[in-house]
């Protein structure tokens, strides 16, 4: 492997990795506050990738623009199901057991599954890359897709973003706290069912956006969401259950990971993220980023 | 503390039980021939199931309005196996024992299909495949119950080995999808051409589960040995995923690809297609010049409003296959029907053709061509300066196809 | 817990009734031609399942611990019957007595390391090795067969729907005795004890995780015969059946029938299959919407009864527990 190869297969897999990250930290995020581990957050984002394929039918559009108002406009609304979902279902599960819990999650990936099933049929879909996007970008002779550059920028953007969000601002804080004190932080005075409430919907927004982006990407189909929600666990699980920096070295691994071992491995490479996630979880279940559970 | 619920609730099943019974054994008529279509309604196959059910429907239409065969009506009843071999063959279990279907017909997918006929082999009823084409089908999984009227895995792979030997490129790269068909063909390919160009070079077989769709991770891995030309083994949705996301990774300056280039897969992929490509198609109705052909594109057109994808056209001869085989037989019944199968004569859209007795695969060939933009259709592209690769030049002899047999189990 | 009382001689009369219809319902469902093969089929796989998710109760209701990777144990069972039947031309006995040993293997490796795990993080463990098994039986295409599973595994020429409808009964009442045993002895005393307070068990000096991997053993032992004797029943082993969509299966079985009886999830199981066919039955679209169904079903389970149909039956009628 010559090394301009190297660097090519590096940005490659780091841009399959920040897609990864973009709906990982979601996950990971939801889990560090709320404790529920959300398998049906891989059907919020594949409802995200739908919901985006259609309003891009609508918008008929090749423009950036276009495809601009599609991440505006859907991850809010993935969010608003979150914010529908949490209110009246996770709610009333927080104190229960984790079984029941993740069942709870379960029958939400059953239902929500099949509507998207019933509402978009079977057949796969894909939206139209913006004609900006639609090229290619030469690195060392080899092209790169300038869609996965693209992502590639707006994955950092994110986890800027997030860290901005929980480091430098209240909210920030008061989420954090709720991952650390959840008892204290209610004899505090501040109001906890928000902070989990907004909490889920931003998770859901995550969802949401790396549906709008992975539309853009490949095809869409009915499975990805169950395929998507166990690669998620295993960043999540890699990085830290509820560390949103751990979501990021996870997905990073993963990414890189899965591009580096096709070469040499070939079919044998996907068998990777589960080996990496069964050792990371018999050496040290709390993940690289996490902590011992209380 | 385990008595009474036991009492309650096996009452209830067994009401419950017995109601589902004379739901279930009130649905059959005597006077109609069901057909059980194994298909393969979602997924990757979608495009494809459309096109079947349209040829499927037009046939059966046609059938019975002219009233039917031995005075019974032909019915289609359709499950979805989800491209899935297990559950395929669970409702083709089904479909023979619940819905008391005489004949089925095959799936779009070559692991539903090799599931699928152990099942039909078990209870005695005809299948046919028109569109999933596994060579094994013929061979190690042979059984007389079924027949094959689409060109097998290996018609193809061989006549693409044929196709592909007079270009002058020397270093292959191969990419497919991960199950029966994608191996079947690709081995195929590679046996011919080694064969025919004993310097040609296969760098790396790159295998993609069936219906991954992101390619990120494995277009840079087929492309890192440097290939002169690739031979790709993907269909459908696969296919024209594979298509879009090639074209920006410069995979087309750098080599070009061959693969199946039916109408559906053309249609999806719409302007993104390249142009000059060199591909193969199992039954194009632009390249095919017989008049039954002509007559069938048009009522089609009339009907459905668009042009007949090579999966509506096949479906349609397996079915003129089958009710011929029936008139032959003078019986609706599988277990008479299927001796007459062997040496059957049959008059398909793609001209005269017969089912051989060795294998039960019809001489259906490919017809290879060139991408290229056609005044006449503005929303695909076809194929031009077609050419036929003929099965009787490409299928497995009858010794080879015995010896395969044998190795049965 | 139930020794002679007057209950548990109520339970073995139900029991034996409902064996008793069960052995003779294949010659009522003979008389009804083809449907009635169908249901005979139904009904072994019923009973397989049935078979698959009291194996999972063994460690979800009796031991207090969720593995959401059960389903391989399932698939190993059902590889080593395709396999051993296929490409070694084992007679079935054999294979099927392979079946739960190679799954017992399989269970002791993975259920090393995951008793080590508490909570969420054994659930999420065995999630991880149960995908793992699954990866690697999709990928080794040469051995397994990978994406295509292994189809048309031989069925001896005694055994039509009938016969191995019964044989798959008797093997399904041998192991309800057994599992039935080991719930009620010192051993499954001591799995409930761990349950219910792990740290009085240790203090009583039960081994917690010597215990726990023997458990998680035995139920792995009893998912691969289930996965073996389905193997036999389709004829074929698929990869689906080590994914974890598969664990969920017993686990809403346990749910929906209740966790904390010996019967609860076969007759869960039992209902979930049957409600499914039967919507089926009644109307064809219903298979569209099936998952829904399932999912509210268990919604209505998590949220309102959480022991499950049992516990809503005892609560209704108010049943004192024994």
């Amino acid at each position: 492997m010559t090394w301009q190869l190297f660097v090519f297969m590096l940005i490659n897999g780091l841009c399959q990795g920040m897609l990864l990250f973009i709906i990982a930290s979601g996950l990971s995020l939801v889990f560090g506050v709320l404790r529920v581990i959300n398998f049906a957050h891989g059907s919020l984002y594949m409802i995200g990738a739908f919901l985006a394929y259609s309003l891009s039918t609508i918008l008929a559009g090749e423009s950036l623009m276009g495809f601009l108002i599609l991440l505006m406009i859907v991850p809010p609304a993935i969010a608003i199901i979150g914010f529908v979902l949490e209110v009246s279902l996770f709610r009333r599960v927080y104190r229960q057991e984790h079984l029941l819990q993740l069942l709870l999650t379960y029958a939400l990936v059953l239902i929500l599954d099949d509507l998207v099933r019933v509402i978009w049929g079977g057949e796969p879909r894909s939206v139209t890359r913006p004609d900006l996007l639609a090229g290619s970008v030469n690195i060392f002779g080899m092209a790169l897709p300038s869609y996965n550059v693209f992502i590639l920028i707006v994955g950092p953007l994110i986890a800027f973003g997030l860290w901005f969000l929980l480091y430098r601002t209240r909210t920030g804080n008061i989420i954090r706290a709720a991952v650390s004190y959840p008892d204290t932080l209610g004899a505090l005075g501040v109001n906890v069912s928000w902070v989990m409430t907004s909490t889920f919907m931003l998770g859901c927004w995550l969802a949401g956006f790396g549906g709008v982006l992975t539309a853009g990407l490949s095809n869409i189909d009915l499975g990805m969401g169950m395929q998507t929600i166990i690669e998620c666990f295993a960043v999540v699980v890699i990085g830290g259950l509820g560390s949103v920096g751990g979501a990021l070295l996870g997905s990073l691994i993963i990414g890189t990971g899965l591009t580096f071992f096709q070469l040499p491995f070939g079919r044998w490479a996907l068998v990777f993220p589960y080996a990496l996630m069964a050792l990371v979880l018999v050496v040290r279940p709390w993940g690289f980023f996490g902590k011992p559970e209380r | 503390m385990e008595q009474g619920k036991f009492r309650v609730l096996l009452a209830l099943v067994l009401i419950v039980f017995s109601a589902t019974l004379v739901v279930s054994s009130n649905a059959s008529a005597a006077d109609v021939i069901k057909l059980g279509f194994i298909a393969d309604v979602s997924g990757i196959g979608a495009p494809f199931y459309k096109s079947q059910k349209a040829g499927l429907d037009m046939f059966i239409e046609e059938i019975n309005a002219a009233g039917g065969i031995k005075g019974k009506k032909l019915e289609l009843v359709v499950r979805d196996s989800q491209l899935k071999p297990d559950i395929g063959a669970n409702q083709a279990r089904e479909l023979i024992l619940s819905e008391k279907c005489e004949f089925l017909i095959g799936p779009t997918s070559s692991a539903v299909a090799l599931a699928a006929t152990k099942v039909a082999k078990e209870f005695k009823k005809i299948i046919f495949f028109h569109t999933s084409n596994a060579e094994a089908l013929t061979t190690t999984a042979f059984q007389p119950y079924m027949f094959q009227v689409v060109p097998n895995t290996g018609i193809e792979g061989r006549g693409m080995a044929v196709v592909l030997s007079k270009k002058p490129f020397k270093k292959y790269s191969l990419i497919g999808p991960d199950y029966a068909y994608g191996h079947d063909q690709l081995n195929s390919f590679k046996s011919e051409m080694a064969k025919r160009r004993p310097d040609v070079e296969i760098l790396d077989t790159v295998w993609v589960k069936l219906g991954e769709s992101n390619f990120s991770t494995f277009i840079p891995t087929l492309m890192a040995k440097k290939p002169e030309a690739i031979d790709a083994a993907f269909w459908g949705s696969q296919l024209s995923a594979f298509i879009k996301q090639a074209k920006p990774y410069g995979v087309f300056k750098d080599a070009p690809v061959s693969s199946l280039f039916d109408l559906d897969m053309l249609r999806s992929t719409g302007s993104d297609m390249p142009e000059g490509l060199t591909g193969y198609a199992r039954a194009p109705f632009y390249a095919i010049d017989t008049p039954q052909m002509k007559e069938f594109v048009k009522k089609y057109y009339d009907k459905n409003k668009e042009w007949p994808a090579d999966w509506a056209i096949m479906a349609y001869d397996g079915m003129i296959a089958l009710t011929e085989a029936m008139k032959k037989a003078d019986s609706t019944e599988s277990e008479k029907v299927v001796d007459v199968l062997g040496g059957l004569k049959f008059n398909s859209l793609r001209g005269e053709r017969y089912i051989r007795a060795e294998d039960h695969m019809a001489n259906v060939g490919i017809y290879s061509g060139v991408t290229t933009k056609s005044p006449d259709y503005k929303e695909f592209l076809i194929m031009k300066d077609v050419q036929a690769v003929p099965a009787e030049e490409v299928w497995l002899s009858v010794e080879e196809v015995q010896k395969r047999q044998s190795e049965q189990k | 817990m139930d020794d002679m009382t007057s209950s548990s001689r109520a339970g073995w009369i139900t029991g034996i009734t409902v064996t008793v219809v069960l052995f003779i319902l294949p010659i009522f469902l003979g008389q009804l031609g083809k449907t009635g093969e169908y249901w005979i089929w139904v009904c072994t796989e019923m009973i397989i399942m049935a078979l698959f998710a009291m194996s999972l109760n063994l460690i979800l209701g009796f031991g207090g611990m969720v593995s959401f990777g059960h389903a391989a144990f399932f698939g190993v069972g059902a590889y080593t019957v395709a396999l051993l039947m296929k490409k070694a031309d084992f007679p079935l006995y054999l294979a099927l007595a392979a079946a739960p040993l190679v799954a017992a293997i399989a269970a002791a490796i993975v259920g090393w390391f995951c008793v080590r795990l508490l909570g969420l993080y054994f659930s999420i463990l065995t999630l991880a090795f149960g995908q793992l098994l699954y990866m690697i039986v999709f990928q080794w295409y040469t051995f397994t067969g990978g994406d295509d599973g292994l189809h048309g595994v031989p069925r001896p020429e005694i055994l039509g729907p009938v016969n191995y409808y019964w044989l798959c009964l008797i093997l399904f009442v041998i192991c309800f005795l057994i599992i039935r045993m080991i719930v009620n002895s010192s051993f499954g005393l001591s799995i409930k004890t761990i349950r219910e307070n792990m740290e009085r068990a240790k203090f009583i000096g039960i081994n917690v995780r010597r215990y726990q991997l023997l458990n998680f053993i035995i139920a792995g032992a009893f998912a691969g015969l289930a996965g073996g004797m389905l193997c036999e029943l389709n004829r074929f082993a698929q990869t689906e059946f080590l994914h974890w969509s598969k664990s969920a299966e017993p686990i809403l079985a346990s749910l929906v029938g209740g966790m904390y009886s010996l019967a609860g999830p076969a007759i869960g199981s039992s209902v979930l299959i049957f409600l499914k066919i039967f919507l089926q039955q009644v109307h064809r679209s219903m298979v569209e919407v099936w998952a829904i169904v399932l999912g509210v079903l268990l919604l209505v389970v998590v949220l309102f009864a959480p022991q499950g149909l049992v516990g809503l039956y005892q609560n209704i009628f108010k049943k004192s527990q024994s």
